[in-house]
């Protein structure tokens, strides 16, 4: 049933941002409970879903993460009551903006688990696995990380009244 | 007053519509100038070339006479209000000149707290559309060189202003150029979108413009130049330059009163009011929201429903 | 750099069985700031606190990661262990690596690196994090009350009785509240005024409490420990001071017929009035809209006749402002009626009940009155239009109770008992007659409660038939009652002469605009939201506020005395320290950097930041920036991640903090 029998070719990195008092409990659960997940999550705690920016997330994926999870409590349990009703706004908007300039928004997926599912936590951690390990790398952060601004630069090069000499170019390839 | 233009390319704004709202923002800043209603007036003064105009505060009455409102007014003053940025306010309640946009970012920073309606007296302008970037300085206003952004205007009579100047003159009909631009990136395949705007964030160059010129970009520090932590490379390299655009279209996101000014200003020819744009119909079509029709006490992203949309939380 | 010590733990095998805790440790000692790294087989034990204590003084560690099971565990533990090594116990954190590691996954190679990785993570967590104190907030060691029913009253005493100062505030004219109204309590059948005035006497007496009655919570500010509280008297007409209760205006008062509240409109009072003879205080009232004084200028009967001259026609309303460290809410309930609802009030009305238009079909609270020997008709069951004795009643439970089609769908727990209990008061009083109840369930969880009921049934002879009516409808003298008997099969009908309704139990008029004032939290139905369903059940998520009676949901009595002697002890632990100590994970803000948006204090959940002006040396206002009161605080965060410029951090969460983790992925 779960993944570490097999051995495959591509392990993605998954990053999950969880708030303590639910979700943080529920992985906790499906611990105690010895249920069984791919090996890929790491897990950092937020007190709450409504202090995760989405910064955060940004920056995950520019860190090299292939999928990022951000969970916490089902609407009504949040430990600091509203919490989790600003993040619900805050992640809809921040989706809409990411699917807008282009990302995959199949690598990232928002859940409420409480502490009491520690099996909804196993599968929303194994869904999300193994989704993005179907995918492949998450490359178009990571390669952002390696490009330099003159490459765009280069594509210009035909373009009327862009200054390409072959100086600059020798320039260019050395660094 | 002027006839309402038909859709036809060759259909204009009259010059002389542009001069009677000069001659009643004249004459009104000329009032609240000498009755002490206000310290100084923000507003346009003929530029240097012929046909332009830049932004300037006045103090006297004698200055108000020069004030002009012409399709090269196309600045947002309301910027010239906010304390970080030039902070005009110190010297007692101000008039400023404001089109339909720029009265959106004034009721933003209203609801922002960062200006008080009793403290401005808001000369509007019915305004009839101002140029676009390409735009000759000595034309007509005319659908070929009108700004992009008054192509969807909404908010060509102004509400809410103290005075308003002018009446009723508009182009109609005007393709949505914008709303057009949108809808055919958000059909594209999602690698294309990846590549469209990676194509355009790898040109930035960093120079901060765009953030210099929003109204709502007041921030004594920006977290973008925070390097304790660093969450955005602030080097122009394309990794940060992407990063940078997504915060400032996040941080905008239910803020932005759509005024374009970033992407006028932007020497990169960036379409950044195109993720403004994106957002404010995302807000729109999920909370049924519009920024800067009036000071609203919260904005989207600082209120909620307990039975907001969560269809995409499993 | 760090001194970063971290302590793998092998937890007997439930770690070391699938992650290669050797490896961990040595892996974790090669992360840059990391000065000693080892693994032990029992960190929680007396000698692994031990070896952690001794290797923060030895190799001078600055911050301490123990990678073995959940804080949720053993955190409390480690903090204590560093602290006493002279650490700042929030320079310890605990890598989860049992149930967030070797308890989920098989794969040894694959769980070690997991470990690893979740060890670097708190490392660099660790590297970031600041010394924290707790905060300590001052209490004042006084309370408020507000309501005085009997959930108050209990409050109000037990607080008193510990030797607090208590200010109960009651907004009728006398406190006693609903259980003054009660004819008979169940399940014992005694009498509720005789139990309940004598409590009443010991608030008014008791040298440590403060009554107000007639008055009402204008507004709060402050928070636990702090809070301070405007109260609104509201013009008596009569000086407190001065009146010596004698009741000679009340007997020479012109004006006899207005119907009397107490009675639920079946007695009668006069202008000037105390609510009922044993009312607390004895100080009466004027109803300005009923005296004839205040509504036409001529009388003046009651001023002229007061000895002590109390009686104050000028009299207006009056604020005070009452410092207190703890507010317990106890503001009761009201009764849900059959009456036709305003339009877009989400309650439904009873048409085919008559909308409350047939006189004769009265609600629980006025059989009370009828039954009570203080009642208008002296204790016997006279019906309301003609005085005559009913022969026949019929009781309906889950009016309005359990009907989600009339907007309600909770059980209101308290009429089940009242219904069996008014059947045996009819029976005891009307020998003659037969008491009839639809019911959907009997429920009677509670001490002594089921034998209770089946005594009403089995020998009360009250007749229960399971079903619901459909209908009630005036003909001639009687009223007809339409109804189905499920258990039968059949449609009954019965021409009863008198009908009560058991109606529901609902929140207080106001409930939701007081819960706004106090900056707690209340449900759909207004009542007000415990911190927690099962373990919070008396405190707010407020602090500092508690909640005693019907007003957090329906309660019989004996709940409510406990709900509210809970409260108190709650109460109490706050009050037993000088200072109170709180969890340091508050937000914070920077005022250098702060623009005074307010997006943080549009977000927080608790209330928390204010505005704060800055000005300089001369005084002028600089700018305006957002304080955030560590107090009030509950360190969600939320402001932070609203705050575009993160000019307010929570500390324990620094955006340092969670970077420098994200960095190391």
């Amino acid at each position: 049933m779960h993944a570490e029998a097999k051995q495959h070719d591509f392990e993605p990195k998954i990053v999950a941002f969880v708030c303590t008092w639910c979700t943080y409990a529920g992985a906790d659960l499906a611990g105690t409970s010895r249920m069984q997940y791919p090996a890929n999550v790491r897990v950092l705690k937020f007190p709450c879903t409504g202090r995760i920016d989405p910064v955060f997330i940004l920056r995950a994926f520019q860190k090299g993460a292939d999928g990022v999870l951000v969970s916490g409590c089902h609407p009504g349990d949040c430990h600091y009551m509203a919490g989790n009703f600003h993040a619900r706004r805050r992640f809809a908007a921040f989706r809409a903006l990411l699917d807008f300039v282009g990302v995959d928004l199949h690598r990232l997926q928002f859940s409420w688990v409480s502490a009491a599912e520690g099996g909804k936590w196993v599968e929303v951690v194994t869904e999300l696995t193994e989704r993005v390990r179907a995918m492949g790398p998450m490359l178009e952060f990571k390669s952002l990380e390696h490009e330099e601004q003159w490459s765009a630069f280069q594509a210009m090069a035909d373009v009327p009244g862009v200054v390409n000499t072959p100086e600059l170019k020798e320039a260019y390839d050395k660094i | 007053m002027n006839a309402k233009a038909n859709k036809n390319q060759s259909s204009c704004i009259e010059p002389s519509y542009y001069q009677a709202v000069t001659q009643a923002i004249r004459t009104q800043a000329v009032q609240v100038l000498k009755d002490g209603t206000v310290a100084g007036v923000v507003g346009y003064l003929p530029g240097r070339r012929k046909g332009t105009a830049r932004p300037a505060l006045i103090t006297t009455p004698e200055e108000a006479e020069k004030l002009i409102f012409s399709p090269a007014c196309v600045n947002n003053l309301s910027v010239y209000l906010t304390k970080s940025k030039k902070g005009v306010l110190k010297q007692g309640r101000i008039g400023i000149v404001a089109k339909g946009c720029d009265m959106r970012a004034l009721a933003g920073l209203m609801g922002e707290s960062q200006i008080k309606r009793e403290d401005l007296f808001i000369i509007a302008v019915d305004c009839a559309g101002v140029y676009g970037s390409r735009a000759e300085r000595s034309e007509s206003v005319t659908e070929a060189n009108i700004a992009r952004k008054c192509h969807e205007c909404t908010v060509h009579h102004p509400e809410g202003a103290d005075f308003v100047a002018g009446a009723a003159t508009e182009l109609s009909g005007l393709t949505p150029l914008e709303a057009e631009e949108m809808a055919r990136i958000e059909a594209l395949p999602q690698a294309e979108r990846w590549a469209f705007w990676k194509e355009h964030f790898s040109r930035c160059i960093r120079c901060m413009a765009c953030r210099q010129v929003c109204p709502f970009c007041y921030c004594e520090q920006c977290l973008c130049d925070k390097n304790r932590p660093q969450a955005v490379e602030n080097s122009p390299r394309p990794a940060g330059n992407t990063a940078w655009h997504i915060v400032r279209a996040m941080h905008l996101a239910g803020r932005c009163g759509g005024c374009a000014e970033c992407e006028r200003v932007c020497p990169m020819d960036i379409p950044l009011n195109l993720l403004n744009r994106r957002m404010a119909k995302e807000l729109k079509e999920l909370y049924d929201y519009e920024a800067g029709l009036a000071p609203a006490e919260k904005g989207p992203l600082n209120q909620y429903k307990e039975d907001d949309d969560q269809s995409f939380i499993k | 750099m760090s001194r970063i010590g971290v302590f793998v733990c092998h937890c007997g095998e439930n770690i070391s069985r699938t992650v290669d805790v050797e490896q961990v440790a040595s892996a974790a000692g090669e992360i840059p700031g990391v000065a000693y790294a080892c693994d032990y087989k029992y960190m929680c034990s007396d000698p692994g606190q031990n070896l952690l204590k001794k290797a923060v003084a030895e190799h001078k560690l600055d911050g301490v990661v123990v990678a073995a099971c959940s804080p949720r565990m053993h955190e409390k533990t480690f903090r204590k262990a560093a602290s006493a090594a002279g650490l700042n116990p929030y320079l310890c954190d605990m890598a989860n690596i049992r149930e967030h590691c070797s308890w989920v996954h098989e794969d040894k190679k694959l769980a070690t690196a997991k470990a690893s990785d979740i060890v670097k993570l708190m490392v660099e967590r660790v590297k970031k994090g600041k010394s924290l104190a707790p905060i300590t907030v001052p209490v004042t060691k006084r309370a408020l009350v507000i309501g005085g029913g009997i959930a108050g009253i209990q409050a109000a005493l037990d607080i008193a009785d510990a030797g607090h100062q208590v200010v109960l505030v009651e907004r009728e004219p006398s406190i006693g509240g609903h259980m003054a109204q009660l004819s008979e309590t169940f399940p014992t059948l005694d009498c509720s005024q005789c139990i309940m005035t004598p409590k009443m006497v010991d608030v008014a007496n008791h040298p440590n409490i403060t009554l107000h009655t007639y008055s009402e919570i204008e507004k709060v500010e402050g928070y636990i420990g702090n809070f301070q509280v405007t109260l609104k008297h509201k013009a008596r007409s009569v000086d407190e001071s001065k009146c010596t209760g004698c009741g000679i205006c009340m007997t020479k008062c012109p004006k006899k017929k207005i119907p009397n509240e107490f009675d639920q409109g079946h007695g009668l009072r006069t202008a000037i009035y105390v609510p009922f003879p044993q009312a607390v205080p004895n100080t009466p009232v004027i109803d300005r809209e009923n005296c004839t004084m205040f509504q036409s200028g001529k009388c003046g009967v009651c001023a002229k006749v007061c000895g002590p001259g109390a009686v104050d026609y000028q009299q207006e309303d009056r604020f005070s402002v009452e410092a207190v460290g703890a507010v317990v809410v106890a503001t009761g309930f009201k009764l849900y009626s059959i009456d036709r609802k305003p339009e877009g009030s989400p309650i439904q009305g009873y048409g085919e009940f008559g909308y409350g238009a047939i006189p004769d079909v009265i609600d629980g609270m006025t059989f009370e009155r009828l039954a009570s020997a203080s009642g208008p008709t002296g204790g016997k069951i006279l019906r309301p239009s003609d005085g005559k004795e009913p022969k026949q009643v019929v009781f309906i439970q889950c009016v309005g109770s359990r009907a989600r089609e009339k907007g309600i769908s909770y059980c209101s727990k308290v009429c089940c008992m009242y219904t069996a209990k008014h059947t045996m008061l009819y029976h005891h009083k009307v020998h003659d007659g037969q008491a009839y109840v639809f019911f959907m369930d009997a429920r009677t969880p509670g001490k002594g409660y089921d034998e209770f009921w089946r005594r009403a049934v089995e020998e009360e002879e009250a007749v229960y038939i399971r079903g619901m009516v459909s209908r009630l409808y005036q003909k001639g003298e009687k009223i007809v009652v339409m109804g189905s008997d499920i258990q039968v099969g059949v449609q009954v009908e019965i021409e009863a002469d008198l009908v009560v309704l058991a109606t529901a139990v609902q929140a207080q008029d106001g409930a939701d605009l007081l819960a706004q004032k106090l900056g707690i939290s209340y449900d759909k139905y207004n009542f007000y939201s415990e911190a927690h369903a099962k373990l919070k059940p008396v405190e707010c998520a407020t602090a500092g506020i508690y909640l005693a009676g019907a007003c957090q949901g329906p309660k019989d009595i004996p709940d409510t005395v406990s709900q509210a002697s809970a409260a108190a002890a709650k109460v109490m632990t706050l009050f037993s320290k000088d200072q109170l100590e709180r969890d340091p994970v508050v937000a914070k803000v920077n005022e250098k950097y702060c623009v005074g948006c307010l997006a943080c204090k549009k977000v927080c959940p608790y209330g928390a930041v204010e505005e704060k002006e800055i000005r300089d040396r001369q005084g002028n206002l600089v700018k305006v920036v957002a304080y955030v009161n560590p107090g009030v605080c509950g360190g969600c965060g939320t402001c932070q991640a609203t705050c575009p410029s993160k000019s307010v951090e929570l500390d324990g969460y620094t955006d340092e903090q969670i970077m420098a983790m994200i960095e190391s992925l």
